[in-house]
């Protein structure tokens, strides 16, 4: 180990690796078919994860639904993460009124907990893939449109803000030259670090019903069809995705927190 | 996370606490505690006029008298009522009813009474269909007679789900809760989302309940199944997947249903299924005793048609499983194999959705095993779940997994007849004329049995067109205590509920 650079860099690089396999297997493999003859299986050579009642591989299905998990991360994240930049930058170069508006916005989404939002929006969108990404999308921003926001603030106070506004630089060079780059290590470590709350609240939206249909293999879908079995004994059905989601949603953590030590100004240098 | 962890824990301590629900075990050997679905506890109450008895899953009220019984081969029977007569045109009937039958609130039940339940359920019934009766009157005391808009020979059919509710002491607000009825048992307590509890009425005018107490608990699936590994019900509702456990002290018990599971081939809005030979080469290529095998872990048995078993049901509608003959007919049709075993017609690829009810793991389970057999046929199959709020106008122009089955041929009208200003049934899109002609000849039947033969005929008619294919029937299964003797069970209807304690009064513990 060379020095603690390096062996962040390693850890994010490997995190992100493993995701990436995970995602991409899971969105290349064929869909696990039902085979009555292979049916509640426990974990074997062929089946490592077993099969459920339906005779579907389960490790098929786990990982074809932490791809389908990731996926929804992502394109979420992404969403939300974008929306954050805009709002937070908006409010804070704006001020006034519009300042006002998108604070009370961000009260009023903080205000109504997550998950009764994403269930209130995916339901209303019909439910399915777009439903719950819409629903994740637009209950994920609040936290970092916030903190953007307070940095933006600080920033417009910076004196080479105030000396670069005096000698005339109109307000769309400062955001774009001056305030947007200074937020991007907060941005990006918040968009990683939404990844996990993301596939969780996907995961349990789905868990309750509201989410996505009984036929996608989500990891959601996977643990509430479990559910039912437990009391008959068929633990694997529930511990392999489980164990797995967990795993998925700690190297997200792992990945973020990494990030955020190497972008940001307080640590990059260690 | 922390919050979602805390959520997800939260749920199961919720679902923790239903598996230890407020009912005692019950060995006191005059009582029984039995488990059922949430679903069966009645939203409105038990009142007939709000579905109690009488709404999509029929059984016998318990607490109300009602004026016929279905027997146990489903011909009809008399409770309240002691002679019934049709006039010839179908549009009169006179039923009279028995002396002596008190309310238990000590009133006697009178003719009255009964116009009065009738007029009501007319007036209010929103899940029932009462719209061929006209209106209901008293001759005298004891006679009552029902003036009917259009001939309906299945009347009695009718009558064996209707309670009889007291007029002097009916308010729709709060009868629900607190119904007065002449029936077998007395609604003593209900706590609603948890349990009803019924004694039995001492003033029965019938043979005395040999239960004196029925005490009925509302869980979930695996709820009921650890309820039972406790010991703390006497008997529960289970299905196939649980089968395969034991529990001492328990026993399964398996009662032949027409609780049936089907799906609708539409024979318009859907390429594929719009050709009447590739519906029969369906009907004909799927291997149903396979899918009883697979899904069902062998606890059913093959569907022929919507009423199985029933006096009405014809044997037309049973066939042989013939894969041969099923491909011979898919070839006629000009779906030829393509390359990759798919049929094709014109460039177009045989393909089919079906879709089932979502959180139904019995359905989910037909239609993947409808799909591997499709496929096997040449027919590329998808499955997907879906809500009820969309299910009804999927199965417009897709297959849907629907269960079915009633005490009553009416559910052959429901499915099959032409539906009253517009062109087609009212589930799937179908009409024949020739089917609706004998329906409405077996409605118009002043003899029951007549009208057996006649719908009988509209089977014949119907199996030519194979609008649906109908799968299994699916046993209804139950865990017993050892000791206990649950009476002889009529063919179960669709509803896994209160269809098993039809007959509770005659339980009985053993020696």
């Amino acid at each position: 180990m060379k020095n603690r650079r390096q062996s962040t860099l390693l850890l994010l690089l490997l995190a992100g690796g493993a995701l990436c396999a995970v995602m991409l297997a899971g969105a290349l493999q064929p869909d696990a078919a039902a085979d009555f003859s292979q049916k509640n299986l426990p974990p074997c050579l062929a089946h490592p994860f077993g099969t459920d009642w339906l005779g579907r591989d389960m490790l098929g299905r786990t990982l074809a639904g932490l791809s389908l998990s990731i996926r929804l991360g992502l394109l979420t994240s992404a969403v939300s993460a974008a929306a954050a930049l805009a709002l937070g930058t908006a409010s804070a170069a704006l001020g006034g009124w519009v300042d006002s508006a998108i604070s009370w916005l961000i009260d009023l989404v903080m205000g109504v907990p997550h998950i009764l939002l994403i269930m209130l929006i995916s339901l209303a969108c019909g439910r399915g893939f777009w439903g719950v990404t819409l629903g994740v999308a637009l209950s994920h921003w609040p936290a970092l449109a916030r903190v953007l926001r307070g940095e933006a603030l600080q920033l417009r106070q910076a004196p080479y803000l105030q000396m670069a506004r005096r000698m005339g630089v109109p307000w769309g060079r400062v955001l774009t030259g001056h305030i947007v780059p200074h937020l991007l290590p907060q941005l990006w470590a918040g968009l990683i670090l939404q990844f996990p709350h993301a596939i969780l609240h996907e995961a349990s939206v789905t868990f309750l019903g509201f989410g996505l249909p009984p036929e996608e293999p989500a990891i959601g879908v996977i643990l509430s069809e479990s559910m039912a079995y437990l009391t008959t004994g068929r633990w694997w059905l529930a511990l392999f995705p489980g164990l797995t989601l967990a795993a998925t949603v700690s190297l997200f953590a792992l990945a973020g927190e990494r990030l955020r030590l190497l972008l940001a100004p307080a640590s990059a240098q260690e | 996370m922390k919050k979602i962890t805390l959520f997800l824990l939260a749920l199961t301590l919720l679902t923790g606490c239903q598996a230890a629900p407020a009912g005692e075990a019950v060995q006191d050997r005059t009582g029984v505690t039995v488990v059922m679905p949430p679903t069966s506890e009645p939203e409105a109450g038990f009142d007939p006029a709000f579905g109690w008895g009488a709404g999509e899953h029929v059984h016998e009220p318990l607490i109300q008298s009602t004026l016929t019984v279905t027997n146990p081969d489903l011909t009809i029977g008399y409770d309240l009522a002691t002679d019934m007569s049709v006039s010839e045109d179908g549009l009169t009937w006179t039923v009279t009813i028995r002396d002596g039958v008190k309310f238990t609130d000590g009133e006697p039940l009178t003719a009255e009474d009964v116009a009065f339940t009738y007029n009501t359920v007319k007036e209010t019934s929103s899940v029932n269909d009462f719209t061929m009766l006209d209106r209901a009157e008293t001759v005298d005391g004891a006679t009552v007679v029902f003036h009917m808009r259009t001939p309906f020979s299945i009347w009695p059919y009718t009558m064996a789900v209707v309670g009889i509710v007291p007029e002097h002491a009916y308010d729709p607000a709060t009868y629900g809760t607190n119904p007065i009825g002449s029936g077998r048992y007395i609604l003593k307590q209900w706590d609603r989302g948890q349990q009803v509890i019924l004694e039995y009425n001492p003033d029965y005018y019938g043979q005395q309940p040999r239960m004196e107490k029925v005490t009925i608990l509302f869980m979930e699936e695996d709820a009921a199944f650890l309820a039972v590994q406790a010991g703390q019900a006497d008997l529960a509702y289970t299905s196939a997947p649980y089968a395969g456990q034991t529990v001492d002290g328990f026993s399964l018990l398996s009662v032949k249903s027409v609780d049936n599971r089907g799906i609708n081939l539409p024979i318009w809005n859907n390429e594929l299924t719009s050709d009447p030979l590739v519906r029969h080469a369906i009907n004909l290529g799927l291997d149903r005793q396979r899918m009883i095998d697979d899904v069902l872990n062998g606890y059913g048995t093959p569907a022929y048609s919507v009423c199985d078993g029933m006096p009405w049901y014809s044997l037309v509608n049973e066939i042989e499983h013939d894969r041969t003959k099923a491909a011979g007919l898919l070839d006629a049709a000009g779906w030829l194999a393509g390359p990759d075993g798919i049929r094709e017609k014109d460039g177009v690829r045989a393909a089919l959705t079906i879709h089932y009810a979502a959180g139904d793991s019995v359905r989910q389970g037909m239609a993947a095993e409808l799909a591997n057999q499709l496929k096997e046929l040449g027919i590329e199959t998808d499955i997907k779940g879906v809500g009820w709020d969309t299910a009804y106008t999927d199965a417009l122009s897709n297959p849907l997994v629907w269960g079915w089955g009633a005490h009553t041929p009416m559910e052959l009208y429901n499915i099959y007849h032409t539906a009253p200003g517009s062109d087609s049934a009212l589930y799937s899109p179908y009409s024949n004329e020739r089917a609706d002609e004998l329906m409405n000849a077996a409605l118009a039947c002043t003899d029951l049995e007549e009208s057996y033969a006649l719908w009988q005929a509209a089977q014949e008619e119907i199996a030519k067109d194979a609008p649906w294919v109908w799968l299994v029937n699916v046993d209804h299964l139950y865990w017993v205590r050892e000791g206990l003797a649950v009476a002889e069970q009529k063919i179960h209807p669709h509803g896994h509920g209160w269809s098993i304690v039809n007959n509770v009064d005659r339980w009985e513990w053993g020696v």
